[in-house]
C-alpha cells in the first residue's frame, strides 16, 4: 500500500495558535488534525504527520529542513503532501520550503495547495505541485480533495493531463502534446491570424516568460594583478575529444592545459578542433584562435595588461543544451575558478 | 563575447562585447591574416577593459575594429 | 500566375515489368529506376524498398522526401536545380498523391538526418508514416564526408529527385483525378472587394545557416545564404522553385515534400477572398551573423510596408541561434505596424524547464508552438530496419549519442531506441500539419 507523510503547521497540527508559532519540528508516527482527511482519501495511508510552528520555519528555515529532512531519512515514503496553506503567508512559504526540499532529496512528489495571494505560489509553483485554493480553512474539504485525487493519480501511475487540465498551478515546465482534436498547426496559425487581426482574444502557445536577471559583478580594480580565464559555449576540444563533449546537448564539459601554448593550434596540426554541431566548424578548426583567443590573451599578458591568462580554458558545446545543464555546468566551472583565485573570465560563445 | 547579443541579455549577461559571427566570432577567415588579429586584440582588449568598467545595468560594451 | 497542381491518388505502389501508374497502382520496374539513380557514379550501391503505413519498418537515416511529379510541357520539376531554370508556379504540374520518395543512407548518417517508424508508436512522430513511400537506399562515394557529421548528402539527395522525376513522368499523358487551382491577381490589380480585405503576407525563413555551399535550401537553385529576403509568388514555393537542404536538427527541418505541399500557404489561399487578401511570400532566410539577422529582418519589414501587409505569418524552418532571426523578423514586422503569428517549435530542454526560444521579446506574442526538440522518445524495436540503425548512435545525428552516463547508447541491442525528438525526420512539421503543441506540465 502507498505511503504518505503530511507537513502541517503548528495550528493544523493541533498544538495551538499564533503563541505557540515557535513550535519546533517534530514528527509522529499518527495521523494528526488535518492529516486524518488525507488518510481518508487517499488511496494508500498516511503513515507520519510532521508539525512545525511557522515562526520557527520562517527564523530558522534552513535548521528546521535540516531537522525535518533528518526525520525522514529513513522513513519509507512514496508521496508527501503539505498544506493546505489558504491564504497564509508564513504557512505557505514553508510548504513550499520543506516540499522543494523533500522533492530533492527523497525524489518523490510533493502536493500543496495554497490561495493565489499566498506568497508562496510564486516563490514555489516551480518547484512543487500547488493547486490553488481556498481563502480560509473552510475550504479544507475541497482543498484537500483536489491535491489527493492527483496524488492518486501519481501513485496509481496513470498519465498526468497538462497544468491546466489537472488544475495545478503552471511550473514552467513545458513539453510536447498531441492534441486530442489532432488540430494541425496551419489551422491554429490562420485561426490566431485571423483573431489577431479582428482584434479578438487570442492564447499563444508560447507565452513569453519572464527574462532572468543576473546581479552585475563589481569592476576588477587592477587588471594587471589578476588571473583571467577563458571559457567558451563553442566546442573547442583537444582533438580526441577526450573528455566526449556531446556535440549538441552537451552535458560535459572540460578544461583543457594551455599554459605552454603562445596560441591554439589547429585540427590540422592534430591539436584543437571544436565539436560543436550548430556551426559552420570550418573556421573553428582552421583557427580555433578566432573562438579562444589564446593569442591575444597572451598579447595582453606580455604586455602586462592582465597579471596573467590561466592556464587552462574550460569547454562545453552551447547547441540545444537545455538551460539546467548550463547552469549546472557553468556552477561547476565558477566553483573550480573559484578555487583557485581567478578574478575574471572572459566567455566567447558561437 | 557574444555575436547573437539579444541572446546574451535574455539570458542575464551583463557586461557585453559583440564578435562578429557565430562561426568565426573573432576572425572573419574571408580577411587577411593581419586583419583577423587587429580585430580579435582589440575585441578582446575591450572585454577586458569592460572587466574594470563599473555598470549598473546590462551593458554592450563598443568596438572600433 | 496560375498553377494547376493535377493529382493522382496512389492506392498501392510495386514492382513490375513496366513504370506505370494506371487505375491508382504505382507499378515500378526496378532496374530501370535504378539505372536513373546510377547516373550519377557517386552511387555506389543502391536499391528500392516500398514502405506502407502501418508496416513495422523503421527508416534511419533519412535524408529526404520528394513528392514525384511531372511538369506539363516537360521542364524539370526543380527549375534550377534538375534542369535548366524556368517560371514555376504557372501552367500545369502533375503530381503522385498520398506518396513520396525517401532517401535513405545505406550506412551513414550525419546532424541533419532523420528516423521514420512506419508504424507501431513511433509513427505518430513524423508526417511520412502517413503515405506510402519508395524507399531510395543507396551508398555513395564521397568520402570526404563519411566521417563527418554535417553532410551534404549531395548524390543522394539528387538521386532523389531523378528518382522522382522518372515516377512522375508515369503521369504524362493522363488526366488528373482532380485538379488544384492557385491563382493570384497581380497586388495592384485585385478587385475592390479582395483588396478591402486584410492584406497578409506568408514570411518563410528557410534554412540556410552553412556559409560553405552545398547544405543550405536552394532557391531556384540558388543557395539561400547568400540571399537577401525577396518577394515570391506563392505558386514558385508550391511548383518546386525551393528545396530542402542538408542542414539543421531534422525534426525543424522542411523536406521537399513540404515545400512542394506547403500547408501554411494552401491554408492562406482557402482564405484569400475570403477574410484575408493574400499578397504572397517574402522569402527570407536564416543567418549565422547578428547583422545579417538584423538586415533580413529589415528587408522583410521593408517589404511588407511597402506591399501594405496588415498582418502576417511568420514560420522558421530551425531552432537554436536562428531563433533569433525569426524573433527579430517578428519584431521588425510589429514595430512595422503589421501583426504577426509565428509558427515553429521550441527548445526547452528534456526536462521541459529551459527557456523555450534564445531570445525572447513580449512583442512575439502570438505564436504556435509545435514540438520540443529535445523531448526523449523510446521506441521499442521494430521488425525491419531500413538503412543502418547504428548511425543514430555513432554518426552524430543531432537526436543520437553514443554514450550517456545515464542512458547508454540510442540503439540498444536489442533494436530498441531511445532518442531525442531533433531526430524525428521533419517531425515538429513547421510547415502545418504538426498536430503537436507545447503544454505546461
Amino acid at each position: 500500500m502507498a505511503k504518505a507523510i503530511v507537513y502541517l503547521n503548528q495550528f493544523f497540527g493541533q498544538i495551538g495558535g499564533e503563541e505557540v508559532a515557535d513550535h519546533e519540528p517534530e514528527i509522529r508516527n499518527e495521523k494528526v488534525g488535518a492529516a486524518m482527511l488525507y488518510d481518508q482519501l487517499l488511496d494508500g495511508e498516511v503513515t507520519h504527520t510532521i508539525i512545525c510552528g511557522d515562526n520557527f520555519m520562517g527564523s530558522n528555515e534552513e535548521q528546521a529542513v535540516d531537522r525535518i529532512l533528518g526525520f525522514l531519512k529513513d522513513k519509507e515514503f512514496d508521496i508527501f503532501f503539505a498544506g493546505p496553506a489558504f491564504q497564509a503567508g508564513r504557512y505557505g512559504i514553508a510548504c513550499g520550503a520543506i516540499g522543494k526540499a523533500v522533492k530533492e532529496e527523497f525524489d518523490v512528489s510533493v502536493i500543496s495547495s495554497m490561495n493565489e495571494e499566498n506568497p508562496g505560489v510564486k516563490m514555489y509553483k516551480k518547484d512543487i505541485y500547488i493547486f490553488p485554493g481556498g481563502k480560509s480553512a473552510a475550504k479544507m474539504r475541497d482543498d484537500v480533495t483536489k491535491m489527493v485525487e492527483f496524488g492518486n493519480k501519481i501513485l496509481s501511475g496513470e498519465k498526468l493531463l497538462p497544468a491546466e487540465q489537472e488544475g495545478f498551478f503552471k511550473r514552467g515546465i513545458r513539453h510536447q502534446y498531441f492534441l486530442e482534436d489532432e488540430t494541425p498547426a496551419y489551422e491554429r496559425a490562420i485561426d490566431m491570424l485571423l483573431k489577431k487581426i479582428n482584434g479578438e482574444d487570442f492564447v499563444s502557445e508560447l507565452p513569453i516568460p519572464e527574462i532572468d536577471t543576473v546581479e552585475i559583478a563589481d569592476p576588477i580594480k587592477d587588471l594587471s594583478k589578476a588571473t583571467i580565464a577563458l571559457v567558451t559555449s563553442g566546442g573547442i576540444v583537444p582533438i580526441d575529444n577526450p573528455d566526449k563533449i556531446q556535440s549538441a546537448s552537451a552535458t560535459r564539459w572540460g578544461k583543457y592545459y594551455i599554459a605552454d601554448v603562445d596560441k591554439l593550434k589547429n585540427r590540422r596540426e592534430e591539436s584543437f578542433k571544436t565539436i560543436h554541431a550548430g556551426y559552420d566548424p570550418k573556421a573553428a578548426d582552421a583557427d580555433p584562435n578566432r573562438v579562444v583567443p589564446v593569442d591575444a590573451m597572451r598579447k595582453y599578458e606580455q604586455e602586462g595588461k592582465i597579471g596573467s591568462l590561466y592556464e587552462y580554458f574550460y569547454s562545453t558545446v552551447g547547441t540545444g543544451t537545455s538551460q539546467d545543464e548550463a547552469a549546472r555546468m557553468g556552477k561547476e566551472i565558477t566553483q573550480e575558478l573559484i578555487e583557485n583565485n581567478i578574478q575574471a573570465v572572459i566567455e566567447t560563445s558561437t | 563575447m557574444a555575436n547573437l547579443i539579444p541572446i546574451a541579455k535574455t539570458v542575464g549577461a551583463n557586461r557585453m562585447v559583440p564578435t562578429i559571427s557565430i562561426p568565426y566570432p573573432l576572425g572573419d577567415p574571408s580577411t587577411s591574416e593581419e586583419e583577423q588579429w587587429k580585430l580579435r586584440y582589440h575585441r578582446v582588449g575591450v572585454a577586458l577593459n569592460a572587466l574594470t568598467t563599473d555598470i549598473n545595468e546590462q551593458t554592450v560594451f563598443d568596438v572600433e575594429v | 500566375m496560375k498553377l494547376e497542381l493535377g493529382n493522382f491518388y496512389v492506392k498501392d505502389i510495386e514492382f513490375g515489368s513496366e513504370t506505370a501508374f494506371n487505375d491508382g497502382i504505382l507499378t515500378i520496374n526496378k532496374e530501370e529506376a535504378l539505372e536513373v539513380v546510377y547516373k550519377d557514379e557517386h552511387i555506389t550501391e543502391a536499391d528500392l524498398k516500398i514502405v506502407k503505413p502501418g508496416d513495422m519498418v523503421r527508416l534511419v537515416p533519412v535524408k529526404e522526401a520528394i513528392e514525384p511529379r511531372y511538369r506539363k510541357g516537360g521542364g524539370p520539376v526543380f527549375p534550377g536545380v534538375t534542369g535548366s531554370l524556368l517560371q514555376a508556379g504557372d501552367g500545369r504540374t502533375l503530381a503522385l498523391k498520398d506518396m513520396s520518395v525517401l532517401v535513405v543512407g545505406k550506412h551513414w548518417g550525419g546532424y541533419q538526418d532523420g528516423l521514420i517508424d512506419m508504424g507501431g508508436e513511433g509513427a505518430k512522430y513524423t508526417y511520412f508514416s502517413k503515405l506510402k513511400n519508395v524507399v531510395l537506399v543507396a551508398d555513395t562515394d564521397e568520402e570526404f564526408e563519411k566521417q563527418e557529421q554535417q553532410k551534404k548528402n549531395h548524390a543522394l539527395r539528387w538521386a532523389g529527385m531523378r528518382l522522382s522525376e522518372y515516377l512522375g513522368k508515369t503521369l504524362k499523358d493522363q488526366e488528373p483525378e482532380e485538379v488544384e487551382s492557385y491563382q493570384l491577381d497581380p497586388v495592384t490589380k485585385r478587385s475592390d472587394e479582395v483588396n478591402s480585405l486584410p492584406n497578409v503576407v506568408m514570411v518563410m525563413q528557410p534554412q540556410s545557416q552553412m556559409e560553405d555551399p552545398g547544405y543550405n535550401d536552394l532557391n531556384y537553385g540558388w543557395d539561400t545564404n547568400p540571399m537577401l529576403p525577396t518577394f515570391m509568388h506563392p505558386n514558385e514555393v508550391l511548383d518546386g522553385a525551393m528545396i530542402s537542404g542538408s542542414f539543421m536538427p531534422c525534426s525543424s527541418k522542411w523536406s521537399t515534400y513540404d515545400f512542394q505541399n506547403f500547408p501554411l500557404i494552401k491554408r492562406l489561399y482557402q482564405e484569400h477572398g475570403e477574410t484575408i487578401n493574400f499578397l504572397g511570400v517574402i522569402m527570407s532566410n536564416l543567418n549565422v551573423v547578428m547583422e545579417q539577422k538584423e538586415r533580413a529582418a529589415q528587408f522583410v519589414a521593408q517589404l511588407a510596408k511597402s506591399l501594405g501587409t496588415d498582418a502576417a505569418l511568420v514560420a522558421e524552418e530551425g531552432y537554436g541561434n536562428s531563433d533569433a532571426d525569426y524573433i527579430a523578423c517578428l519584431v521588425a514586422l510589429e514595430d512595422a505596424g503589421v501583426k504577426t503569428v509565428g509558427v515553429s517549435n521550441e527548445a526547452p530542454g528534456r526536462d521541459g524547464g529551459s527557456q523555450p526560444l534564445v531570445t525572447l521579446d513580449p512583442k512575439a506574442n502570438a505564436l504556435v508552438s509545435t514540438g520540443n526538440v529535445s523531448e526523449l522518445i523510446k521506441l521499442p524495436p521494430m521488425d525491419t530496419v531500413i538503412g543502418e540503425l547504428e548511425s543514430l548512435a555513432r554518426d552524430g545525428l543531432a537526436g543520437g549519442w553514443e554514450d550517456d552516463e545515464i542512458l547508454g547508447s540510442s540503439v540498444k541491442e536489442d533494436g530498441s531506441v531511445i532518442m531525442e525528438n531533433n531526430s524525428m525526420f521533419c517531425g515538429d512539421q513547421i510547415a502545418g500539419w504538426s498536430t503537436k503543441t507545447m503544454k505546461e506540465f
